[in-house]
């Protein structure tokens, strides 16, 4: 009997198979497309994501999106590989900076028909800059969804509290070199042994914040030829603000310390660089005033530095699931509002002009960045010029190396790294 | 009664899932590995894989970084497996004459080995924060300067040799403590009748006698040692400038950030080869001290 009630049930384990087989991956009962999803949200924002998903899958009940979320270091790496054997997802988040490398590996769709006035997105809705990040030859590969740039964060009681108000008490963030060092001088609190109680400012990504310089000092990384050019004057200059600002002036705390952000958090840091996307971080938490500004003209002129979140499809997706993840990502950037609110800028001109934007205090603040914010380089070797930038950056604010030489070093790396790239792509 | 051809042929049938899985998973990823480093194959590269020789052995033995990750993994096993062996067997030596609470301090010692790397690496990063830190914490309660133990380019590496010391060494002591416990009674007994001192009695009965278990230990340390990533991974990321980048995260970085599969597997080769000479080294030196 046992054994009777075992082999029937193999048999429609058997048959339940066969069936989910071949009706082409589609949901056995509702016979819905599925869509997934991957990008690195591993905090807040992904949360914000999930919920416009929910609002998709139930808009649009012949589709089934499903999002995987994993931390950016391991998600190019599952990505990349899981694509390449075609097994990848349908549709998947790839920074604009890292475009350049994913495109060469040959798995990122063309897009180009989802702009036009008949797809609901316009490409006079973007910057001219922001859609050149996802263009490629005569292709668009993506849909950028969102602007990051690097912008200010302040403690708002901590400006109230050192008098740096405007005349109707509002707290005033520094807009100049002048005004920002005396600022870090005028918040920071020293304590009776000579340790800082709070630091005015803080640098917290190193690479990120010597980036967000970079143009203010008419910095770059590549010269015409596409040669390194990491030891332009701009870029000196940058590098040495930098290790004045810790080692001589000794207005940050010192290279060994991690205060930075977990500073900021903890009311023990006033003012600092970080992307708009921490903003999402300071949402959770309670009895904690902050506000966003732009990135202080440090240089000769403003400038920061930005990425975008790019929606992009598989190369080799069928005509269903094609039209399917199409639908989806016209439906992201149409919401990406919704999205914004986990902190973001959206990519879309017309969605930062709403009034419903404007009432997101830091992410409007960053948003008057983007006429002057840049993108990192495109370089399918960024990741060779970042690892270099770091140790040129790492080198100068622990004293290790005067700017020019560590730049010089790095310089040479890349420089290095790229004559090997052009070697192995030899056709 | 079954025949032997019946039990031996149902004993293989056991053993199959194990072969297949071990060629599957073992053997295969270690040929194609073989036949990778002498190959270039770049994810995002548009040649297709090619033969090149050695050329990859070459460019690793000439490449800066694999110098200095080199020098970096040999200065931790360096620093590390000796405390380990001489830590963990001190260890066993003083709850084997523990008379009270030995499976207590047994178990506790086991403890922190049954946390995951990524774990145990996050407790132990809070516990040097340069700013909050425990370790902080408790220097300026007693008025001292605190101290970036993560942050400064000497001090991080022996941070995470104690941090890795603190996780690995109930598993070590705990094999040393069972093999001290097999150490038959009456060489002690006989030696002590003929006057042995307890220096004696350590360095003539216990250490040879524990000198299969003792190699093992040198042996699964060191490898442990050259093969270490996930502690610096997590607590600093290879820094600060690069002091506590190891081979594995360089052949990590290499593969999975640059996509250059084929540089990196002859990297990992060279790091084999690396671990295969010294622990044969080890184990010839080990047992010719002892004879």
């Amino acid at each position: 009997m046992r054994i009777n009630f075992l082999s029937v049930l193999f048999v429609i384990c058997l048959v339940l198979t066969g069936v989910k087989l071949f009706s082409g991956g589609g949901s056995l009962v509702s016979r819905k497309t599925e869509v997934s999803f991957w990008n690195g949200w591993t905090g807040p924002d992904g949360i914000a994501m999930l919920e416009v998903i929910r609002q998709f899958n139930e808009e649009n009940p012949d589709i089934e999106v499903s999002m995987q979320r994993m931390a950016w270091d391991t998600y190019y790496n599952k990505l990349m590989v899981s694509a390449m054997s075609g097994r990848g997802p349908q549709v998947f988040v790839i920074h604009a900076s890292t475009l350049p490398r994913m495109v060469r590996a040959g798995y990122v769709g063309d897009v180009s028909d989802l702009f036009g006035p008949s797809t609901g997105i316009s490409p006079s809705d973007f910057e001219s800059k922001v859609l050149d990040q996802v263009k490629f030859g005569n292709q668009m590969v993506g849909v950028p969804l969102d602007i990051h740039p690097q912008g200010l964060y302040c403690n708002r009681d901590l400006f109230v509290a050192a008098g740096l108000t405007n005349p109707d008490g509002s707290p005033k963030p520094p807009t100049t070199k002048d005004e920002f060092i005396a600022d870090i001088r005028k918040l920071q609190k020293i304590g009776p042994t000579g340790d800082h109680d709070v630091w005015g400012f803080s640098w917290t990504f190193w690479r990120n914040n010597f980036m967000a310089l970079v143009p203010q000092f008419h910095g770059r990384y590549f010269d015409e030829n596409g040669k390194p050019d990491l030891i332009n004057p701009g870029n000196v200059a940058a590098l040495t603000f930098m290790g004045d600002l810790m080692n001589h002036l000794k207005l940050t705390p010192p290279a060994e310390s991690n205060a930075g952000w977990t500073g900021f958090r903890q009311k023990k840091v006033a003012m600092l660089f970080e992307g708009v996307y921490m903003v999402g971080d300071l949402q959770s938490l309670t009895d904690f005033h902050y506000f966003g500004a732009q990135v202080p003209k440090i240089g000769d002129q403003p400038g920061t530095v930005g990425d975008s979140h790019c929606l992009c499809i598989r190369a080799d997706l069928s005509p269903k699931e094609r039209e399917a993840s199409e639908r989806f990502i016209k439906y992201l950037s149409k919401h990406s509002l919704a999205w914004a609110k986990a902190g973001q800028v959206p990519a879309r001109i017309s969605i930062r002009n709403s009034e419903e934007f404007k009432k997101l205090q830091v992410q409007y603040a960053y948003s008057k960045e983007v006429p002057y914010m840049v993108y990192p380089p495109r370089t399918p070797l960024l990741f060779e010029l970042i690892q270099e930038i770091d140790q040129a950056v790492e080198r100068v604010l622990r004293g290790d190396m005067p700017p020019k030489k560590a730049l010089e070093i790095a310089n040479g790396n890349v420089a290095s790294a790229i004559e090997r790239d052009k070697q192995e792509n030899k056709t | 009664m079954k025949s032997l051809r019946t039990q031996t042929r149902l004993a293989n049938l056991f053993v199959i899932p194990y072969g297949m899985s071990f060629v599957v998973f073992i053997i295969c990823p270690i040929v194609f590995a073989a036949v990778l480093a002498f190959t270039q194959l770049d994810l995002t590269s548009r040649q297709h894989v090619h033969f090149v020789g050695f050329d990859n052995f070459r460019e690793a033995l000439k490449d800066p970084y694999f110098v200095q990750a080199t020098q970096v993994t040999c200065l931790y096993s360096v620093l590390i497996v000796p405390a380990f062996v001489i830590l963990s067997f001190g260890l066993a030596l003083g709850l084997q004459g523990m008379a009270f609470g030995r499976n207590t301090v047994r178990g506790m010692l086991f403890l922190p080995g049954m946390f995951n790397v990524v774990v145990a690496s996050i407790i132990w990063r809070w516990f040097y924060d340069g700013e909050f830190g425990f370790f902080n914490y408790l220097l300026k309660r007693e008025g001292l300067t605190p101290i970036h133990w993560l942050g400064e380019k000497t001090l991080a590496l022996p941070s995470i040799v104690v941090m890795s010391l603190w996780w690995g060494l109930g598993g070590a002591t705990i094999i040393l403590l069972a093999a001290l416990e097999q150490v038959p009674i009456h060489l002690y007994e006989a030696a002590m009748i003929d006057g042995a001192t307890s220096r004696k009695l350590l360095t003539k009965i216990t250490i040879p006698q524990m000198r299969p278990v003792l190699l093992f230990i040198v042996v699964t340390s060191t490898i442990g040692a050259f093969q270490v990533f996930g502690q610096t991974f997590m607590m600093t990321n290879g820094g600060p400038d690069r002091s506590t980048t190891g081979l594995v995260q360089l052949i990590y970085d290499t593969a999975f950030n640059k996509y250059r599969l084929g540089y990196a597997a002859s990297i990992s080769w060279l790091l084999f080869f690396m671990i295969s000479v010294i622990i044969i080294a080890q184990a010839l030196l080990l047992r010719r001290s002892i004879d």
